[in-house]
């Protein structure tokens, strides 16, 4: 199976507002960003150059990792899309 | 939109559909609420639907009228290293015939099924309503606001099924702020498009048999482990990983699964398969030690939110644990709106009812599960020496042979330590 296919098969009602906002200063801070790892949807990019964590909302599946993984606390919002929007699962 | 209920459920789910089913079958008046544009879009599981005998009892035609896929008659394990596996199985017709087990299902089917057996008895289905605040009135819960609309929607309590992260329950101060990913796990999952009768050849089943296994040592030494479940023409096929293992491993859930279906022994399980959908979710593995506060002024809380699920390795439960507690939540609040009072010294009937219930029993017979769990010489070490000691038992080549319990000494010794293993054993023997 192709690692890059496996994101295709999964259908999003995309917001115009991302669910997830982090505050760039704590990821900056980090000594771990387990999120970047650990989101099953590749949502978290650490860029070394840039010194930057990037979240993008559009792939996300709402399963809850960074939430969890995340020990700096660095949402500025963390909450669900609003409701009819985000991840649709159709026989999953 | 009307405003005012005698009960929210917050999440419709199969712990929000249960307590909402009850509670209209009682005359309540209930809003049930979903984010997602049905219920069920939002949800994913392993995995198997156990045998529930309390919404048999609510909806007795239970097992011929839900959307269910096979009956899991068969069961196995696969301990496992990148070349070899060594598996065992169990299969009973006692499994095989009804009432059955266990069955795979599909969550947004089965979930929108069960919902609107709640919407059909009298329940308000309110689907996009994400809830993002509590109304809050003299102390008490009084009811809920939605994202992006104006108003509140009130009613004197609120059952909070909304998942896993459950921010109801963070909201009226009942779960801790912060969760400890040593307690959390998550799932990722890929479904496999696959023809009915090559499922029915490449597992030996008959009719509507179904087979269910686990897989340990397949996750690149994080802990967790894989799973296959076989539905009607498809498998779900997937890992679990435990979040504090997996935050520090530097390894992705995707390179992973990539890596678990590309093994040998488990590329040919999925051989010919198409990908159809792919999802993950966080689970509570915590087990008892990480329950909330089960009860608030005018809140209860079921389901995953209150943790309720049960995952001791051997068997892995978790909807009926949540469709139980939605039903116990639901007769509660029956039961406090004919004496009309909801405070918290009346609500903790629920978690009386389910601390005698199966429900806290199980969890309670099991809290060391959790602790056995986070063994990590389970997920690499174990796996090896297992294959590695069957190779030696099997492995026949004109040279003599150790006896076995020789052979089982040196692999011990050599893989794990006789020390660790005698600890390990001596855990995972309070755990079980």
């Amino acid at each position: 199976m192709n690692i890059d296919e496996i994101f295709d098969f999964t259908s999003f009602t995309i917001d115009r507002e991302p669910h997830i906002v982090l505050d760039n200063q704590v990821c900056a801070g980090c000594d771990n960003r387990g999120c970047a790892n650990s989101c099953p949807a590749r949502c978290y990019t650490w860029s070394e150059a840039e010194q930057k964590m990037t979240f993008v909302y559009d792939g996300c599946l709402e399963c809850g990792t960074c939430y969890v993984v995340c020990h700096k606390n660095a949402f500025i919002r963390w909450s669900y899309p609003r409701g009819g929007f985000g991840v649709a699962y159709r026989m999953t | 939109m009307k405003k005012q209920f005698q009960a929210i459920v917050v999440g419709a789910g199969p712990a929000g559909s249960s307590a909402a089913l009850t509670m209209a079958r009682a005359g309540l008046d209930v809003a049930l609420l979903e984010r997602g544009t049905f219920p069920g879009e939002k949800n994913m599981f392993g995995g198997i639907l156990h045998r529930m005998a309390s919404i048999e009892e609510v909806v007795p035609e239970f097992w011929t009228a839900a959307p269910l896929e096979r009956h899991i008659a068969k069961k196995g394990t696969t301990f496992m290293t990148g070349e070899a596996s060594f598996h065992v199985q169990h299969e009973t017709v006692n499994f095989d015939h009804a009432p059955y087990n266990g069955y795979t299902i599909f969550r947004p089917r089965f979930d929108r099924w069960l919902a609107e057996e709640a919407v059909k008895a009298g329940a308000t289905l309110i689907t996009r309503a994400m809830v993002d605040d509590l109304v809050l009135k003299d102390g008490r819960i009084a009811g809920v606001t939605i994202a992006g609309r104006a108003g509140e929607l009130i009613a004197p309590v609120v059952v909070a099924a909304d998942g896993v992260l459950s921010f109801i329950a963070k909201r009226a101060g009942l779960r801790q702020p912060k969760f400890d990913a040593g307690q959390m796990a998550v799932g990722v999952k890929a479904l496999i498009d696959m023809p009915r009768e090559v499922i029915d050849d490449r597992f030996g089943l008959v009719r509507d048999q179904g087979f269910a296994n686990e897989f340990v040592g397949c996750t690149g030494g994080v802990r967790g482990g894989g799973f296959l479940y076989t539905n009607y023409d498809s498998l779900s096929v997937g890992l679990v990983f435990h979040l504090a293992s997996l935050r520090t491993s530097a390894k992705t859930p995707y390179d992973l699964l990539n890596a678990f279906l590309e093994q040998p022994q488990v590329a040919k399980l999925v051989r010919g398969g198409r990908l159809q959908e792919y999802s993950a979710h966080v689970i509570p593995e915590g087990g008892y030690n990480m329950i909330p506060e089960l009860v608030g002024n005018g809140i209860l809380v079921a389901g995953d939110a209150a943790a309720l699920c049960n995952a001791t390795g051997v068997n892995l439960e978790g909807i009926n644990l949540a469709s139980h507690s939605g039903i116990l939540a639901g007769r509660t609040v029956v039961e406090a709106h004919e004496r009309n009072d909801f405070s918290k010294t009346t609500l903790k009937r629920y978690k009386e009812r389910l601390d005698l219930s199966w429900v806290m029993k199980d969890l309670k017979g099991f809290r060391n599960a959790p602790k056995m769990l986070h063994i990590d010489r389970i997920y690499n070490e174990y796996p090896e020496l297992v294959c590695s000691m069957m190779e030696h038992i099997y492995r026949i080549d004109g040279t003599p042979k150790t006896s076995i319990p020789k052979l089982i000494m040196r692999e011990v010794k050599e893989k794990v330590g006789l020390k660790n293993a005698i600890s390990d054993l001596l855990t995972a023997w309070r755990a079980l």
